[in-house]
């Protein structure tokens, strides 16, 4: 560890206390004492080839790089002599000798690193007349754009690819003049964090492609925002200018995203400006669509789900909602439904066992804070694509197994690390039970502590991987067992977590909750389930969950931010339930083939930079927001909404005059809540038969809402998805599918034909085919399947 | 006596004839008053009338929406907004002037790094139709075209003092 | 990328790179990533290509983009087909002083070749290099591991005619 000891050094004429190896401009900064600087970068490692940190200190004979020199007792540094100064303004001319003067075209201009510190210590002419270089622009994604002749070679991009994405991706090739940034071979920079180079970027040499010459940088307003994709819940600033959002930048928050920002998150807005935006109320009438104003629609809603209810009240009722919608809109549905006496209502739209869910918690949340998970010594992950379906909490994951921590993942297949993984277990979903009931197994051995009856199937023998993971759970000072959307889609994921939990309890590690949402710890608090009210109090009565209302079709169904056929477990009985329906009202905020398809009424709400709201991200923070840009048309803010259609049926309860009357209301159900993973009651979760092949339903990353999925630079990128089959060698083999391009998949009814990849990551037993992604298999996400010869 | 003077004053209409001779003085020297719109004042060649874009010698527009003159506008009389164009390069898809906001202070001809956008020495503006106190970027091209040689000539003489 | 292009290094050239290896630690392989480009250039007939450089890569367990960083950084890595031999004049300033730019003129109107061409028939390549170090013999050429020095033109013919 670090030694904490102070030292006491002279900054300036000013008196600084520093940690004892500090580097001094961390003790500068610490003080606010500014010294010019490009490739220094709070969160990457020194490099200290940019020069332009010169101080002069004394008893030194020359001007040394504050961001690489430690700090000793007694130093004494200025910052400002004519030493210091004379260092800092040689530099400056040094960099600017190859430095374009295209700042009028340069989308850096006006937010320049380069721009300011040559303002602020730079000379007023430069001495060089020679020509200067050039240097051809790479294609490296359709999300950042190069200008590589703006580059000055700090490198901060090259050491973020090492250290931070974990991919060395981007190097510096050739020598002094000739050297340039670039990936060598064109490929696209592969990194789902690979946006945050924008940021570290001190020139225009990496700007961003979407927003590529927009707008200037005094052009435009920022409003904080939340990301709502994962369950993270990322601070960003939303840059607008006008009506329309322009770009997204991180807003540091050491606690939760650091300086970072996925690249989900950052672009995700391109979404909002999308083309299929619904902009008037409609209602179907006769299968065509008329738009409408609103009062008509919001009485034909009512109308039509009154009349769908009819006289068994709400019990012909169901009501669906997104993840990722607010809390308000949340705690306003549920008011909604339970005003109607409807007790069917649910957000858990990819979940596939319900059968568990007594247990599972009133506040369920990641067992610790964000920040926390880098401090882990042993981490158990399952079910789940880490780096692609919480990248931010990966990169913590990250920096723990960089430290040493052990981490191993149990997942149907092999995905892709950027860390040193301690052990990968890779067992179909048929298997993947008895592998953590292994695990289980193998620390109720080595315990003594006892497993529920009936959990731990007969005869399960712990291997070596299951006896080294255990061991790993309980030596850990700090350990943590975390289930993932793989997990959650299981159609044994009550089983799945109650192993989860007794694996915890045993070794003493912490469980946690890996939220899909931005939102999903609010939906549980807010009561959007149908056994728990807010506050996580128990229901009176249960009602259907997500997957059995589809089942026993409801006549009546009101729909928030979801589009049934890409959202829900099983689009095909979802689309079949909500055909069959006499009324099904979607507020959406686009027009999205499904929902013309299957709704009636559609009301257009706000997107999540055009409404004020509240998020509880995967850790239980609470954060709010006010909206940066108005709903675009006629759309309106989801929770006014939800208000006025309370008003319409005349329940009580609806008088909120902004949300935020609506935030202390549900604040207020919640006051006795704290964030807790223990199970209320220990019911007996149900082992369906699984065998055969089993689809595993991922959700690819930028597949996961309805705005990410219209972002279009997102779906340009290399991690987009086509719906397509991936098979494990040994199973190709065996149905004898070995260099066939096109396979027909099989799931219950429902027959469609899919290009065939033989893929060594996919566990044998396991079949791959995404979920979430238009023209993929509209059967379960997780469930039985065949494939044969097209 | 005083009456006796200020009735032969009277009686020779003395005043009158003073009168007289101060029109009779003018009507004979030479005359200033510029018989617009036939005759025109003289202009100078930093006259600030109303704007142009220039193109370069190739035709190639200069402006590259660098916005720095909307920055500059003390009316805000100045409305841009850009995309990249086809081949990649930086330029604007609409350049508004609102002449009524306008107040004809020159700033954003000296904010300009490419001498793209210019006032002209065309004063003469008259608008009978909502909307054509309007610029846009067709009309202040065409501006340019037209006026190009007058524009660069004014140039080259300011050339010295800038 | 991801699949194992190490059968591209011949056996003797990998038994070579790891006599180089041994002389680090062994958490320390990219220690050896100039011995190991020099090798695979010798073998490949004076050039590397990207192949041969992701073969490196992974043979050492580096990124490829950090073997390309080397590669590109120190003029004695050719990444194009070079001739069968290489001629690499110095035209720094000691060299500069002492009549390099005759040196390169002769050169260039013998072989009808500029610096950095190679003649037609694969012959000889002609490179422009910085300061090799023998300032004090300048001008100077290096032909393979060694250095002709104090270089006239009756040299230069002289060179070029034991050149087959």
């Amino acid at each position: 560890m670090a030694d904490d000891s102070k030292v006491t050094i002279q900054v300036d004429g000013q008196t600084v206390e520093a940690r004892k190896g500090a580097m001094l401009i961390e003790a500068t900064d610490a003080v606010g004492i500014d010294i010019p600087r490009f490739c220094y970068h709070k969160k990457l490692s020194v490099a200290a080839n940019c020069r332009m940190c010169l101080v002069e200190v004394e008893k030194a004979p020359k001007p040394l790089p504050a961001c690489a020199t430690p700090v000793t007792e007694g130093m004494v540094v200025h910052t400002a002599s004519p030493l210091a100064r004379g260092a800092q303004k040689g530099t400056m001319e040094f960099l600017l000798i190859n430095h374009p003067l295209d700042c009028p075209i340069c989308d850096q201009g006006g937010e320049c690193e380069l721009q300011d510190v040559a303002m602020g210590y730079g000379g007023d002419i430069s001495r060089y007349a020679e020509g200067k270089r050039v240097v051809p622009n790479p294609d490296i994604g359709p999300l950042i754009s190069t200008d590589l002749t703006r580059c000055i070679h700090c490198t901060r991009c090259v050491r973020f690819g090492e250290e931070i994405a974990g991919l060395r991706e981007l190097g510096a090739t050739g020598r002094g003049e000739h050297t340039t940034i670039g990936t060598y071979i064109k490929h696209a920079v592969a990194s789902e964090l690979s946006g945050n180079v924008i940021d570290l970027c001190p020139v225009g040499a990496l700007t961003s492609k979407p927003y590529r010459f927009t707008a200037r940088p005094w052009e435009l307003r920022q409003q904080a925002g939340v990301a709502m994709h994962d369950g993270v819940g990322s601070n960003f600033w939303l840059h607008t200018r006008g009506s329309r959002v322009l770009r997204a930048v991180p807003r540091d928050n050491e606690s939760i995203n650091e300086v970072w920002l996925a690249d989900r998150d950052r672009y995700s807005y391109l979404g909002l400006n999308a083309s299929d935006r619904l902009l008037t109320p409609q209602v179907k009438r006769d299968g065509a669509w008329h738009p409408c104003d609103w009062s008509e629609a919001l009485r034909v809603a009512a109308q039509g789900l009154r009349e769908a209810a009819g006289e068994e009240g709400g019990e012909q009722l169901g009501f669906l909602a997104a993840p990722n919608a607010t809390a308000e809109e949340l705690f306003l549905l549920q008011k909604l439904a339970r005003g109607l006496g409807s007790a069917h209502l649910d957000h858990r739209l990819r979940q596939g066992d319900f059968s568990a869910q007594a247990a599972e918690p009133r506040h369920p949340w990641l067992g610790m804070p964000v920040a926390d998970l880098e401090g882990v010594d042993a981490a158990l992950v399952i079910g789940s694509h880490l780096r692609k379906e919480q990248p931010l909490l990966n990169h913590r994951l990250r920096k723990a197994a960089l430290r040493g921590a052990q981490v191993a993942f149990l997942n149907p297949l092999e995905f892709d690390s950027n860390f040193p993984v301690a052990h990968s277990l890779v067992a179909s979903p048929v298997a993947l039970v008895t592998e953590l009931a292994a695990v289980a197994a193998a620390l109720a051995g080595a315990s003594g502590k006892a497993a529920p009856a009936g959990l731990i199937p007969e005869g399960t023998a712990p291997g070596e991987a299951h006896a080294a993971i255990a061991a790993h759970l309980s030596e850990g000072e700090r350990a943590t067992v975390l289930l993932g959307a793989l997990a959650v889609a299981h159609p044994a994921y009550g089983q799945l977590a109650a192993l989860a939990r007794f694996i915890a309890d045993a070794s003493g590690a912490c469980l946690g909750f890996l939220a899909p949402a931005g939102n999903s710890v609010g939906a549980a608090l807010a009561g959007v389930l149908p056994h728990r009210l807010p506050g996580g109090d128990d229901a009176a009565a249960s009602g259907l969950d997500a997957r059995a209302m589809l089942e026993q079709p409801r006549r009546g169904y009101l729909l928030l931010g979801v589009e049934p056929e890409l959202d829900c477990w099983d689009p095909a009985t979802a689309a079949s339930a909500l055909d069959q329906a006499a009324c099904v009202v979607a507020l959406s905020a686009f027009t999205s083939p499904d929902l013309l398809e299957l709704a009636d009424v559609l009301l257009p709400i706000a997107g999540y930079a055009e409404t004020s709201g509240t998020a509880v991200n995967a850790a239980g923070d609470w954060q709010s927001w006010n909206g940066a840009v108005p709903p675009p048309g006629e759309a309106r803010q989801g929770w006014k909404v939800l208000r006025v259609l309370g008003n319409e049926f005349g329940i009580e309860g609806f008088a909120q005059r902004d949300s935020r009357e609506v935030l202390e209301e549900l604040r207020a159900a919640c006051a006795d809540l704290a964030p807790d993973n223990a199970a209320p009651s220990a019911p007996t979760p149900t082992q369906p038969v699984l065998d055969g092949l089993v689809r595993v339903g991922e959700v690819p990353i930028y597949a996961c809402d309805a705005v990410v999925r219209r972002a279009a630079a997102l779906q340009a990128t290399d991690d987009h998805v086509e719906a397509c089959v991936h098979l494990a060698p040994a199973d190709a083999e065996q149905l004898g599918l070995n260099g066939v391009a096109q396979v027909s998949v099989t799931q219950g009814d429902l027959h469609l034909t899919l290009p065939l990849s033989v893929d060594a990551r996919v566990a044998p037993g396991s079949v791959w085919i995404p979920a979430g992604v238009p023209g993929s298999s509209r059967g379960p996400a997780c469930g039985p399947v065949t494939i044969d010869k097209a | 006596m005083n009456t006796i003077v200020n009735y032969l004053r009277s009686l020779f209409l003395l005043e009158l004839l003073k009168g007289l001779k101060l029109t009779g003085r003018y009507f004979l020297s030479t005359k200033f008053t510029v018989q617009y719109p036939e005759e025109k004042t003289p202009q100078s060649n930093r006259f600030r009338g109303i704007h142009a874009l220039r193109r370069y010698a190739n035709g190639e527009e200069r402006c590259i929406a660098c916005k720095l003159c909307e920055a500059v506008c003390p009316a805000l009389a100045i409305t841009i907004e850009a995309e990249p164009r086809d081949d990649g390069q930086r330029r604007t898809t609409l350049y508004d002037i609102d002449l009524f906001k306008c107040v004809y202070c020159g700033y954003c001809e000296e904010a300009c790094p490419v001498d793209a956008v210019v006032l002209t020495r065309v004063y003469e503006v008259a608008f009978d139709r909502r909307g054509q106190n309007i610029m846009t970027k067709q009309k202040l091209l065409a501006m340019g075209d037209e006026h190009e040689t007058q524009i660069a000539a004014d140039r080259t003489t300011d050339a010295r003092f800038r | 990328m991801a699949e194992n292009q190490t059968e591209l290094l011949s056996a003797a050239s990998c038994a070579a790179i790891d006599a180089e290896l041994a002389k680090y630690p062994d958490d320390q392989r990219q220690s050896a990533v100039m011995a190991a480009l020099t090798i695979t250039q010798d073998a490949n007939g004076g050039w590397l290509t990207r192949e041969l450089m992701d073969a490196v890569a992974d043979y050492l367990g580096m990124p490829a983009i950090a073997v390309y960083e080397v590669a590109t950084f120190y003029s004695m890595y050719e990444l194009k087909p070079v001739g069968r031999h290489k001629l690499c004049v110095c035209t720094n300033i000691s060299c500069l002083l002492r009549g390099s730019e005759e040196v390169v003129a002769h050169l260039s109107e013998r072989l009808g070749i500029g610096l950095g061409e190679t003649t037609p028939d694969g012959r000889i390549t002609l490179k422009e290099v910085e300061c090799l170090g023998a300032c004090a013999n300048a001008p100077m050429l290096q032909y393979g591991d060694r250095y002709v020095e104090d270089l006239t033109p009756e040299k230069l013919d002289q060179l070029l005619e034991g050149l087959e």
